[in-house]
Order: C-alpha cells, then sequence, then structure tokens
C-alpha cells in the first residue's frame, strides 16, 4: 500500500506537485493519469525515494522508502527504460540489482524467461529497442517478487502484442494481491487496464476514484440516431419527454439522451419511420480526462479552437455526459491534438 | 511452553532478510567487473605507464648516466616510474570519475538507488573496492614500470635496485597514491556527475593548476604548491636526491597524509550531497 500525504515538490517558483493527498490499495491496478508534466514522474520518484518531498510524506507499507531493509523485494519499480548502463548486458544489469538485495542469481534468469529476454540476455542493452528496454526495466521490477509495483508509462514503445502482454501482466500482479501503481498520459490505456484512477493536472490531484465511476461521471453515452424522416422523429421523442439535442456535426443526426438505442428503434418502427443510422455513442474518455485536467496544461497550444464540444455543451443542458458533446466525431479528431500540445511543453518538473 | 507460544505468536517477519552492507559490496563488485571501460582503463594504467616508463628510459639512459657521473641532483633514480606520472596518474583518475559518472549520464543512478537507498553505503562501496583494486594494479604496474625502466638504464650501469633508500616506499607509495587519485575522481564524480567535467577539472587540478600555483609570489604560493593534492600525492611516489628540497615540497608520508586527508574532506562533501541532491 502506498500513502501520500500532503506530498509537496517545490522547483524554484513551479510547483511539481502540490498537496497530493491519495492511497494505492493493494489487490487493485491503480492508473495514475495526468498530461505530460503534471507531476507523475515526480510523484513516483518521491515515492521511490529518489527525489526529496519538499513538504508532506509518502510511505509504502507505512515506512518511507528509504527505510525498507530490502527494497526490491518490497517495491518493484519501473521508471525508464533508459535508466540503465547501456555498457552492461541485461543479465549483468539485473545481476548486479540482485546482488544489491541479496536476490538468489537464479532469480534472475527466472524473470529473464519471464519477460521473453532470454535470446538477448548476454547482449549489451545499448542495442536494445525501446521494447526490449521495457521489458528489461519490467524484469528487473519483479526481480525481488515485490508486493508493490510500480510503472511509469510502461507501454511506452510496446508493439500492440507487448502492450496486451504489460496489461495482462498489470493484472495478475493486482490479482495475486498485490499493489500496483501503473502511471500513463493515455486514458484509453487506463480504461483498459485500471480498476481505481488517479488523475493529477499541475500537480493537484483531480480525481480519485473507481474506473466505473469515473466512466459514469465522466463519460455516459447517448443515442445517435439519422432518418429521413428526421422532423417527425424529432417531435415524437420530444413528446416522449426525452432529451433530444442536434449532432454539432451537421448531418441532421440527433443525439438522444437518457434512453436506450431499443426504444428509439421501437419508436420509429411503431411510426414507421425509417432509420439510416441508430448508435450507442461512448464519448471517449480522453474527452472526459482532457476537460478535467484542461485548465492544468500548462500551454494551451491550439486547445480551444478544436475543442468546440467542451464550450457548447456544458452550460445549457445540465446533462452529466456534457463532456462527451463533441461526440464521435470530436472524439476522433481531439485526442491528438491536445496530446501533442501537452507534449510540447518543457519537461522539467518531470526529470 | 512459554516458549512455543511465543514463537507461535510472533509476527511472522518478512520471508527476506535485510540487504547489508556487504550485499552492497558484491553488487558494485559486480558492476565494476561488468562494463569493459574498467578492464580499458586499468589495461591502460598498467601497459600504458609500463611502456612510457621504458621508452623514457631508454631515451634519456644515456644522458642520465652522464648527469649521474657528474653528480647532478636532478638526475634523479625515480626516472624509472616517471610513466605511472605520466599515464598513471590520468588512468587512475578517470577509473575513479567514471565509477559514478557513467551511472549519472546513463540514467542507471536511478535504478542503483531504488536498488539501495542508503546512498552513502553505494559511495563508501565504490570508494572501498576502487581504492583496493588501484592499489593492486597500480602497485603491480609500479613494479613493471621499475623493472623495464631499469633494463636500458642497468645498460650504462646507472640502475637502480630496491634496497636504494627510498626505492621500495616509492614503489609502493605509487600504489597507494593512485588508489588515492582514483578515490579522489570518484569523490569529484560525485560532486559534479559529470564525466567530462570531472575529468576537465582533475586533470587541471594535478597537472596544470598544481604548477601554476607557484607563480603566486611568496608564502601563500609556497604553501599552495605544497598541499595541491598531485603535488602533496606524489611526494610519496619520489626517491632519489631531487625530493630533498624539503623547503618546496613535503616529505613523502607527510604528502601523502595531507593528500588523503583532502581526498577524504571531497568524499565526505560528495557524500552529503549525495544523500541531499535528487537523483
Amino acid at each position: 500500500m502506498i500513502r501520500a500525504v500532503g506530498l509537496t515538490k517545490r522547483y524554484g517558483d513551479r510547483l511539481a506537485v502540490d498537496h497530493a493527498d491519495f492511497t494505492v490499495e493493494p489487490g487493485t491496478v491503480t492508473g495514475f493519469l495526468g498530461p505530460n508534466g503534471a507531476g507523475k514522474s515526480t510523484t513516483m520518484r518521491m515515492i521511490l525515494g529518489l527525489d526529496h518531498p519538499t513538504a508532506g510524506s509518502v510511505t509504502v507499507d507505512g515506512r518511507p522508502y528509504r527505510q525498507l531493509p530490502a527494497p526490491l523485494r518490497e517495491v518493484g519499480a519501473l521508471l525508464d527504460a533508459k535508466a540503465v548502463h547501456g555498457g552492461r548486458s541485461a543479465h549483468h544489469h539485473l545481476a548486479c540489482l540482485a546482488k544489491s538485495n541479496g536476490i538468489p542469481l537464479k532469480r534472475v534468469d527466472e524473470v529473464i524467461s519471464l519477460v521473453g529476454l532470454d535470446q538477448v540476455a548476454k547482449k549489451r542493452s545499448k542495442n536494445f529497442s525501446l521494447g526490449m528496454g521495457q521489458r528489461l526495466g519490467i524484469a528487473g521490477a519483479l526481480l525481488g517478487d515485490p508486493g508493490t509495483l510500480l510503472f511509469d508509462e510502461p507501454v511506452n514503445g510496446l508493439d500492440p502484442e507487448g502492450i496486451l502482454w504489460v496489461r495482462n501482466l498489470m493484472k495478475s500482479l493486482a490479482a495475486q494481491g498485490r499493489t500496483v501503481f501503473v502511471s500513463s498520459h493515455l486514458m484509453s490505456e487506463m480504461a483498459l487496464t485500471a480498476d481505481r484512477v488517479i488523475v493529477i493536472g499541475r500537480g493537484q490531484i483531480k480525481a480519485d476514484t473507481t474506473m466505473r465511476e469515473f466512466i459514469a461521471q465522466n463519460a455516459t453515452t447517448h443515442v445517435r440516431v439519422r432518418s429521413p424522416h428526421i422532423g417527425k422523429l424529432h417531435e415524437l421523442m420530444t413528446g416522449n419527454g426525452w432529451q433530444v439535442e442536434a449532432a454539432p456535426d451537421e448531418d441532421g443526426a440527433l443525439r438522444v439522451h437518457n434512453v436506450t438505442s431499443d426504444a428509439v428503434g421501437e419508436l420509429a418502427g411503431q411510426n414507421g419511420l425509417w432509420l439510416h443510422e441508430l448508435a450507442v455513442v461512448q464519448p471517449s474518455l480522453e474527452e472526459a480526462f482532457m476537460s478535467m485536467t484542461a485548465d492544468s496544461v500548462e500551454y494551451h497550444a491550439g486547445l480551444n479552437g478544436l475543442d468546440p464540444g467542451s464550450t457548447g455543451g456544458v452550460p445549457g443542458s445540465g446533462v452529466p455526459g456534457t463532456p462527451g458533446t463533441p461526440g464521435a466525431a470530436g472524439a476522433a479528431g481531439t485526442p491528438g491534438a491536445p496530446g501533442a500540445a501537452a507534449s510540447d511543453q518543457p519537461n522539467g518538473g518531470a526529470r | 511452553m512459554s516458549t512455543a507460544t511465543a514463537t507461535a505468536d510472533a509476527p511472522t517477519g518478512p520471508a527476506f532478510r535485510r540487504a547489508g552492507f556487504g550485499d552492497v559490496i558484491s553488487s558494485e563488485w559486480l558492476k565494476l567487473r561488468t562494463v569493459r571501460s574498467t578492464f580499458w582503463t586499468l589495461i591502460t594504467l598498467f601497459a600504458g605507464s609500463a611502456a612510457v616508463s621504458l621508452l623514457i628510459c631508454v631515451a634519456a639512459a644515456d644522458q642520465y648516466a652522464k648527469d649521474r657521473a657528474a653528480g647532478n641532483p636532478d638526475a634523479s633514480p625515480d626516472i624509472v616510474l616517471l610513466g605511472l606520472a605520466f599515464v598513471g596518474q590520468i588512468a587512475a583518475y578517470v577509473l575513479g570519475v567514471m565509477t559514478i559518472s557513467t551511472e549519472y549520464t546513463t540514467g542507471a543512478i536511478r535504478t542503483s538507488l531504488t536498488a539501495m537507498p542508503r546512498r552513502v553505503e553505494i559511495l563508501v562501496a565504490k570508494a572501498i573496492l576502487l581504492a583496493v583494486i588501484v592499489f593492486v594494479v597500480g602497485l603491480a604496474t609500479a613494479f613493471a614500470c621499475f623493472y623495464l625502466g631499469n633494463i636500458p638504464l642497468r645498460a650504462k650501469h646507472v640502475g637502480v635496485d630496491l634496497s636504494d633508500p627510498g626505492v621500495l616506499r616509492g614503489v609502493f607509495g605509487s600504489g597507494l597514491y593512485l588508489a588515492g587519485l582514483a578515490v579522489f575522481g570518484l569523490a569529484l564524480g560525485f560532486l559534479l556527475r559529470h564525466t567530462a567535467g570531472a575529468i576537465t577539472i582533475g586533470l587541471a587540478l594535478i597537472f596544470i593548476i598544481g604548477g601554476l600555483v607557484q607563480l603566486i609570489p611568496g608564502s601563500i604560493g609556497r604553501w599552495l604548491y605544497k598541499v595541491m593534492p598531485g603535488n602533496a600525492g606524489g611526494q610519496i611516489t619520489q626517491f632519489g636526491e631531487r625530493n630533498h628540497n624539503a623547503d618546496k615540497n613535503f616529505a613523502p608520508w607527510t604528502g601523502f597524509t595531507v593528500f588523503i586527508l583532502e581526498v577524504l574532506v571531497l568524499l565526505i562533501i560528495g557524500a552529503i550531497l549525495f544523500e541531499r541532491r535528487d537523483a
């Protein structure tokens, strides 16, 4: 279990982490989400005793990291794939780590097989691909068979097969009762892996909840319907007291809230109306995450122009799902652009 | 019975033991052995120093023999160890710097400190291992220099004998001095966390500034010259008449003690910063 109390890190006049309070429980995968530079890596480095908090504290199983008697046996961490001496072979790198904590060397071969690096174990790691480097980092994290695992952006550089492997690995580690804390700037990735989610933006904890609840609160579904008799259908639906609005992509489609697609289809059928499209739309979680942390992204390069929904939907309708209002077209378009904007900012706090 | 109860009630402690200093030593020893730069630096130290000693003695044997015959005090028998002064000093110092600076430049320091967050233990382990390895290799190198350098001198009947005054001390002292230089490099590596920066500053201190401070007039300049690390520490490697200028230099063991104190002070500052700084 990881517990942060008032955890604060200041670099000059910049607050990288601002009075963060959170608890990471065992037995679940907890996602740590935030745009680049939000304070994720700084927080993780403070958990691992690499950076000293300016104020507050963070403990692993009740103890500050530096007081752990054999840290690798209790906490495994993947910080970044490049944190190895490239002149050393994968096997020797892991053996050096194992020796420092009195871990038997046969465990080194075990973790090498576990991450699938057997073929290259004797090769110098400087020639490893990013994906192989990530696997080596994960092998190091698993070395001491620890009860707590920290992964900082573990799927970076992995191919689809590797991503699936990491997802399943994290889930199985949590299922074994371990504490798994994994950071990402990709909401979509987290939605597939994490049971709980802690959202950080500009050093502040913005949300700390279950993934299910986060989705329910931030990404309500709606029904999208397109019909040649759209005027008549609109009338019937509003007559039933349903919340209907025009979809923003102006192809005449409507969005209906708080009803099932079954109900919309049946209503059309009963009235002999043709439907050209009937779909349940789940706005991207990326969208919800973006709107939650939008004010904490340090440089809004072109963000406003690319995000029509967040201004249009919210004030009038009062519908809980409004962060998702840009709909399919908006959701498809926006994740790329703000992501690029976020990664443009200097990463001073996270290094 | 009470014993059995106590055993049953005792909290089941972790199924592993605390990582101790011995574990840190064996980890750091493996780290040193598993990078090629360690081997190359030590091979350079040995072969480079021995070869340079031999070359210098071959080139200087004639003049040296004449100067000895004329009683010129500048013709000092420690000419046989000159290869160490040129190549050995640099190699030992560079090895010391790289032992820590490469961990910083590669980012491996974060992995090391995650595995072993008791940072001072890492620093002490590195210092001990470096001192021992460089002493052993340095001593072997000093003997190699001594025997190789003697070949051309013996041919001119001006060979140096281990039983001559100060010679054995100089040979052993060379091992000690190189070990101290390696730890000096380690300390500067911890302070600067940058390979090129630490190498430049250290070598400038030993080879350039160490000589330049003589230009400062008066007793301050003389004192500074005496205490500069290369000048103070190097005294233990020297023997023969040239070294008898007690006004200019410390006596061999005094100089070496001053040098070791300087190294320890830097190492302690390095340890304090290492402990306090973010990795």
